[in-house]
């Protein structure tokens, strides 16, 4: 036993230095190669997402990183009125429709930025595609189903053709059946619809929410581009 | 030692120096606009709710008025499959709106009333506060929507047409069925996230807008394309019979009726103090 610990010998200092350096770079070195982006990405990537490379969202900001770093250092000094972008934009809306152009779309972002829909913007910011859309979970949806009933709440619907009614729907607060028969953006061919019996089930519609399979049908209006074509 | 890493930080911090402010690449630009150089935003809404008025009025008489007389159907599920009809003016306005964010403009355009035909269109909040006291003023009302920090703009919708009177009053899920000609049916709200912007901005925004209804009128003959029997596409508009304008017609129309007055504006806000005795 004491001859095992005399036979240990301590590692030198100066060896653990150098891998203590080189180690790091040649990781980085790894994670900065092209075919390792998903490597670097957040978390996987959200339902048809997965075919992107990541410079479609993440577009390049504006200037040199070390003049970016330079604007933001003048900024934090109050040499300049704007800090500036480092190394990649912030990913907004225009990038998300800079593919998913949708020109019937029943809810475009756009219009939650009308004053009066501050209630739901104070709820989920619908404003935003990314609040119900949160990239890199590996998901369609991030948001609950019942976001609804923010904008929905007192719908009166004359003659309304639905069994049971939406009046009788809303009065059991049963908001996670809308999406069993609407479909949120109104971008696949389907006839809604009439008795919710007809409409997908609540499992059926968090799966998809969740990647799964479609409930409205496989038919689209609009597909998505799978390239921007804007830079 | 001590001495060594006082030395040492400050190699770092000069270096560091010299790295940020010394030898210095070129500035990254800032978007501000420069002291005289700046359009009130409310006169940039102003005028593009002008131009809207003069589209809208174009639209709702020439096409939809006049087109309903030879046969032309225009109804709120026009984008439906299988459909043949065309956007109502509410929903023209919905489709101009639909290419401004396409277009990136942050200049937002939405329809309203208190008592709307689609209950997602009733004001609400600061909005019906201000909508009431437009009622009885009948002019443009702006204030500053903080959560969104918009400079916001409401214009009044004015019955002009019995055609809108009538579709109003007449339609199912309408809410009120005693509206009269010159009533304020509703209000067109504008809005920017700019307090006031440069001359070349206030060009490109109503650029913009003119590319809006160009967009929203395409969308309309795109629609058309698709009937059973469509019209003819040409020169000819809806009085000549059952006919439809190209894009390039409708608004070289618009134009004509428009452009007129907004170089008027254009004039008053982006001539240059030197050339005031010319206006």
């Amino acid at each position: 036993m004491s001859d095992r610990r005399q036979s240990r010998r301590p590692i030198p200092r100066g060896r653990i230095y150098s891998i203590a350096v080189v180690a790091p770079v040649f990781a980085l070195a790894f994670l900065l190669r092209p075919d390792a982006e998903n490597l670097r990405a957040a978390g996987p990537a959200n339902t048809g997402h997965e075919v992107l490379d990541c410079a479609q969202c993440h577009t390049t900001a504006e200037g040199t990183p070390r003049q970016q770093i330079q604007a933001n250092v003048r900024f934090l000094l109050g040499m300049r009125t704007q800090g500036a972008d480092f190394i990649h934009k912030p990913v907004t809306n225009v990038d998300c429709l800079a593919c998913h152009q949708n020109p019937d779309d029943r809810h475009p972002v756009y219009r939650f930025n009308e004053p009066r829909f501050a209630k739901a913007r104070a709820e989920f910011a619908p404003q935003n595609c990314v609040s119900c859309h949160t990239e890199h979970t590996g998901k369609r949806v991030t948001l609950e189903p019942t976001v609804c009933a923010s904008c929905h709440a007192g719908l009166e619907i004359k003659e309304d053709p639905i069994a049971p009614s939406h009046a009788v729907l809303e009065a059991r607060e049963a908001w996670s059946t809308c999406l069993s028969c609407h479909d949120f953006h109104g971008n696949h061919v389907q006839t809604t619809p009439v008795r919710l019996e007809d409409g997908a089930s609540r499992e059926a519609v968090l799966r998809y929410l969740a990647g799964g399979p479609a409930i409205y049908g496989d038919s689209v209006r609009f597909r998505a581009k799978t390239d921007r074509g804007d830079r | 030692m001590k001495r060594s890493a006082a030395v040492l930080t400050s190699l770092v911090l000069i270096n560091l120096a010299i790295y940020l402010f010394v030898n210095a690449p070129p500035a990254l630009p800032e978007s501000t606009v420069a002291e005289g150089e700046s359009v009130p935003v409310e006169e940039v809404l102003s005028t593009v709710a002008a131009e809207n008025d003069i589209v809208r009025a174009l639209y709702t008489q020439e096409i939809v008025g006049k087109g309903k007389l030879v046969g032309l159907a225009f109804q709120d599920d026009w984008r439906e499959d299988g459909i043949q009809a065309g956007p109502l003016p509410a929903l023209f306005l919905r489709e101009a709106a639909q290419s401004l964010q396409r277009q990136s403009i942050p200049l937002g355009l939405y329809l309203g009333s208190d008592f709307p035909i689609a209950i997602a269109n009733k004001f609400e909040g600061k909005q019906a506060q201000v909508f009431a006291a437009l009622k009885e003023t009948r002019k443009p009302a702006f204030f500053y929507a903080e959560d969104t920090g918009q400079y916001t703009a409401m214009f009044p919708d004015v019955a002009g047409v019995q055609g809108c009177v009538t579709c109003h009053n007449e339609h199912k899920d309408s809410p009120k069925s005693d509206w009269a000609l010159n009533d304020v049916m509703g209000a067109t709200t504008w809005s920017y996230d700019k307090a006031a912007m440069s001359r070349g901005e206030y060009l490109e925004l109503v650029g913009a807008v003119r590319q809006s209804f160009r967009d929203a009128y395409t969308a309309y003959l795109e629609k058309v394309a698709t009937f059973e029997e469509p019209p003819e596409i040409g020169e000819k508009w809806p009085d000549a019979g059952y006919k439809l304008p190209t894009a390039d017609a409708f608004m070289a129309e618009f134009a004509r009726r428009a452009s007129a007055q907004t170089v008027d504006r254009l004039l008053a806000e982006t001539a240059p103090p030197a050339a005031e005795g010319l206006r």
